[in-house]
C-alpha cells in the first residue's frame, strides 16, 4: 500500500518542474505545456484524496473532470491566442513580445 | 457442442493448471495475463496477413482481374512472400529527418491498435480484460493512434508527408466525434460502458433484440461505419495516404519494416473496428447453432468485407467535402440519433419505433437538403480552345 | 504494487523534464505526451478508472494534437532554433520553483494524515448521475465554458482579412 504522501510528494516534484518551465522557457507553446504539467499535478493531487478520504470521494473527482475540461478549453484559447500573435510579429518568444512595456 | 463453444477458454484454463504446478501462486495473474496477450499477439498479425491477401483478392476481383495467383495455391502463401520482402528491404532514412521522431512513430501507431483487442469480447466468456469503462478505453486508445501518425509525417521532414499528416490529423479528430456520439445512444440504451454487458443486452428473441433492428441502431451503425471507416483513414477517405495525390502521404518516408508496421496497423485498426461494430449493433457472438467465436468471426468478417468493397468502389473524397460531410451531416445526424433513442425508449413500443423512425429520416432529409455542398448539378459548360 | 508506483513515477518525471527542458519542440510534445499517460497510469493505480480514460481521450488524444499544430504552425522561420530554449532568467526561475517546492514537500511533511482510509471505487454511474443532480449548475455552466472557448478561439485565430471585413 503507497502511503498518501508519497503521491502528494509526486505530485509537489511535478508541480516544481511545470513551474519551472513556464518561468524559464522562452517559447510561449512551452509555457502553456508548463502549465498543463501544473494542473495535471493538482488533479493527481485531487484523485489521490479522493481514494483517501471517504467524505470527498464522489465529489474530488467530479472535481477534478471538471478540472480536465477547463484545462483543454484554456489550452485551446491560450494556443489561438499564440497563433495570432506569431501571425502579427512573426516570433513567439515571451521575451520579444513586450510591446505593453514601459 | 458446449465444448467446442468454450474451447479456448478450456484451453486457457488447462494452460493455468498447468502453470499452477510449477510456479508460486503469486504469479497466476500474470501468467493468466501472458496467455490472453500472447493470444492476441499471435492472432492479430495472422489476421493481417490473412486481410491483406483477402483485400489483394476482392478488389482485383472486382476490378476484373484475378489478385495474386502464383505464389501459393489461389496465392495464400502471398502473406508470406510480403512479410519477407518487407523485412529484408534496407532502411532508409532521410538524411534531415529527425531521428527520434522518425523511429518513433511506427511503433506509436501500432502499439494502440494492438491495445484496441484486448476490449473485444471474441466468445462467450472470451474477453481479454473485461473492463467496466471498455468502450471508453477503446476510444481512448483509438485516438492516441492519430497523435502518432503526426510525429512521424513531422518527423520526415518532407512537405508531402506533412501535408498529408496533418490532413490524417484534422480527418481524424473530425470524424471521432460522430462516432463517439454514435456509440454513446448504445452505451445510453444499455446502461454499462463494459462490452460484456452490451452483449447481454442484445440477447433474447432469437436475434431480434439485435441493436441493429431498432431504428436508432440502423441509424448509429451507418454513422459508426462511415466514422470508422475515416478514423482508419480506409478509402474513401485516405486522403492522408492518397496514392495518387501526395506520393504516400505521412507514410512517404519509411521503408521496410516501419513500412510494414503502418500498414498493420490500418489494417488491425479495420478489423478492430469492425469488431466492435459486431459487438455493438449485430448481438456479438450470439447466434444459434455454431460456437460464439466462430459467430463473431463471420459477423466481423462481413463487415471488413464491406470495408474492402468500399475500398473497390468508391472514389476518394477531397479535403473540403470530407470535412464538410463529418461536421455538416454526420455529427447532426448523431445528434438527431441520440434525440430519437430517447423518444424510442420512452413510447410504448409500435409507437415507439415509428416516431424515432419518422423522425430519423427526416432529419436526414432536411440536412441533405440543406448542406450546401456538391448539390447544385447546372448544365455544364464547356469551353474550347480557339 | 509498489514497482508499478516507481516504474510510473520515473515515466511521468522522466515526460515532464523532457518537456520542460528538451530544445527540439516536437520532444518537448512527446514528452508530454509520455508524461499524460504516466498522470494516468497513475489514475489507474488509484482506482479511478473513469477519470484514466478521460485523461487519454481528452488530454493525449485532443490537448496534445493542438500543441503539435501550434509547434508545426509557429515554428520559427527566421532560423533561431539552434538557441538554448532558457532564458535570461533561468537560474531566478530555478530557485523560485525550488522554494515552492520546498514550501510543498515541507507542508506534506507536518502532517501525519491520521484521517486517510482507503475509500471504494467510484462507478462511472454514480458520476454520472451526480452530474446530472448535484452538480448539474457547474455542469451546465462548462457547457457555455466550452462554447465561449470555441468561438473565442475560432475567432481569434481567424485571418485578418475576414476580420476586417466585417
Amino acid at each position: 500500500m503507497i502511503p498518501l504522501s508519497w503521491y502528494l510528494t509526486l505530485a509537489a516534484v511535478l508541480f516544481t518542474i511545470g513551474l519551472y518551465g513556464v518561468l524559464a522557457r522562452k517559447n510561449a507553446v512551452i509555457v502553456l505545456m508548463g502549465i498543463e504539467i501544473m494542473m495535471n499535478a493538482a488533479n493527481l493531487n485531487l484523485i489521490v484524496f479522493s481514494r483517501f478520504l471517504p467524505q470527498t470521494r464522489l465529489s474530488a473527482q467530479v472535481f477534478s473532470l471538471f478540472g480536465i475540461t477547463i484545462a483543454a478549453a484554456e489550452v485551446a484559447v491560450g494556443l489561438a491566442l499564440v497563433i495570432a500573435i506569431f501571425k502579427m510579429m512573426k516570433t513567439i518568444e515571451v521575451e520579444k513580445i513586450e510591446q505593453l512595456k514601459g | 457442442m458446449e465444448t467446442l463453444d468454450q474451447l479456448f477458454v478450456l484451453l486457457k484454463e488447462g494452460i493455468l493448471q498447468i502453470a499452477e504446478a510449477f510456479l508460486p501462486s503469486g504469479l497466476l495473474p500474470f501468467v493468466s495475463i501472458l496467455v490472453s496477450i500472447t493470444a492476441i499477439a499471435i492472432f492479430a498479425p495472422a489476421v493481417m496477413m490473412y486481410l491483406t491477401w483477402l483485400e489483394r483478392k476482392v478488389i482485383g476481383r472486382m476490378q476484373n482481374r484475378y489478385g495474386p495467383n502464383r505464389v501459393g495455391k489461389f496465392g495464400l502463401l502471398q502473406p508470406i512472400a510480403d512479410g519477407i520482402k518487407m523485412l529484408t528491404k534496407e532502411d532508409i532514412v532521410p538524411a534531415k529527418a529527425d531521428r527520434f521522431g522518425h523511429f518513433l512513430a511506427p511503433v506509436a501507431v501500432v502499439v494502440p491498435s494492438l491495445l484496441l483487442f484486448s476490449v473485444l469480447p471474441f466468445g462467450r466468456n472470451m474477453i481479454a480484460a473485461d473492463l467496466e469503462i471498455g468502450l471508453l478505453f477503446f476510444l481512448a486508445i483509438s485516438s492516441v493512434g492519430t497523435l502518432a501518425i503526426f510525429i512521424g509525417g513531422w518527423g520526415s521532414r518532407n512537405k508531402f508527408s506533412l501535408l498529408g499528416a496533418m490532413r490524417a490529423l484534422a480527418q481524424m479528430v473530425s470524424y471521432e466525434v460522430p462516432l463517439v456520439l454514435s456509440i454513446v445512444t448504445v452505451v445510453m440504451m444499455v446502461g454499462s460502458l463494459s462490452t460484456m454487458d452490451i452483449v447481454e443486452a442484445q440477447s433474447g428473441w432469437n436475434g431480434f433484440r439485435w441493436f441493429i433492428f431498432t431504428p436508432w441502431g440502423f441509424f448509429g451503425f451507418l454513422i459508426f461505419f462511415i466514422g470508422s471507416v475515416a478514423e482508419v483513414n480506409r478509402t474513401p477517405f485516405d486522403i492522408p495516404e492518397g496514392e495518387s495525390e501526395i506520393v504516400a502521404g505521412f507514410h512517404t518516408e519509411y521503408s521496410g519494416m516501419k513500412f510494414a508496421l503502418f500498414y498493420m496497423a490500418e489494417f488491425l485498426g479495420a478489423f478492430a473496428f469492425a469488431a466492435l461494430g459486431a459487438t455493438l449493433f449485430f448481438g456479438g457472438w450470439q447466434g444459434p447453432f455454431l460456437p460464439s467465436w466462430l459467430w463473431f468471426g463471420l459477423k466481423t468478417f462481413v463487415l471488413v468485407f464491406v470495408i474492402i468493397w468500399l475500398r473497390g468502389t468508391f472514389p476518394r473524397l477531397r479535403v473540403d467535402q470530407l470535412m464538410g460531410y463529418a461536421w455538416k451531416f454526420l455529427l447532426p445526424m448523431a445528434l438527431v440519433n441520440i434525440l430519437a433513442a430517447g423518444v424510442w425508449y420512452y413510447l410504448s413500443q409500435p409507437l415507439a419505433s415509428f416516431a424515432s423512425a419518422a423522425l430519423l429520416v427526416a432529419s436526414y432529409l432536411l440536412l441533405s437538403r440543406l448542406s450546401p455542398t456538391g448539390t447544385r448539378l447546372e448544365k455544364r459548360t464547356y469551353r474550347y480552345a480557339e | 504494487m509498489g514497482l508499478f508506483f516507481v516504474v510510473l513515477s520515473l515515466m511521468t518525471l522522466l515526460g515532464a523534464l523532457g518537456a520542460m527542458l528538451l530544445k527540439n519542440l516536437v520532444h518537448c510534445a512527446i514528452g508530454l505526451v509520455l508524461f499524460f499517460i504516466g498522470i494516468a497510469g497513475f489514475y489507474l493505480l488509484l482506482q479511478a478508472e473513469f477519470i484514466a480514460a478521460v485523461q487519454i481521450l481528452i488530454y493525449v488524444g485532443a490537448v496534445a494534437t493542438l500543441i503539435l499544430f501550434a509547434v508545426m504552425l509557429t515554428e520559427n522561420v527566421i532560423g533561431e532554433t539552434t538557441l538554448k530554449g532558457l532564458g535570461r532568467n533561468r537560474w531566478a526561475a530555478l530557485i523560485l520553483s525550488l522554494v515552492v517546492g520546498g514550501v510543498l514537500i515541507k507542508a506534506i511533511g507536518h502532517q501525519t494524515f491520521s484521517a486517510a482510509q482507503v475509500a471504494e471505487r467510484v462507478s462511472t454511474r454514480e458520476i454520472g448521475r451526480s452530474l446530472l443532480t448535484t452538480y448539474v449548475l457547474p455542469f451546465e455552466v462548462i457547457s457555455i465554458l466550452l462554447v465561449a472557448a470555441m468561438i473565442g478561439a475560432i475567432v481569434i485565430a481567424m485571418e485578418r482579412n475576414k476580420r476586417m471585413g466585417e
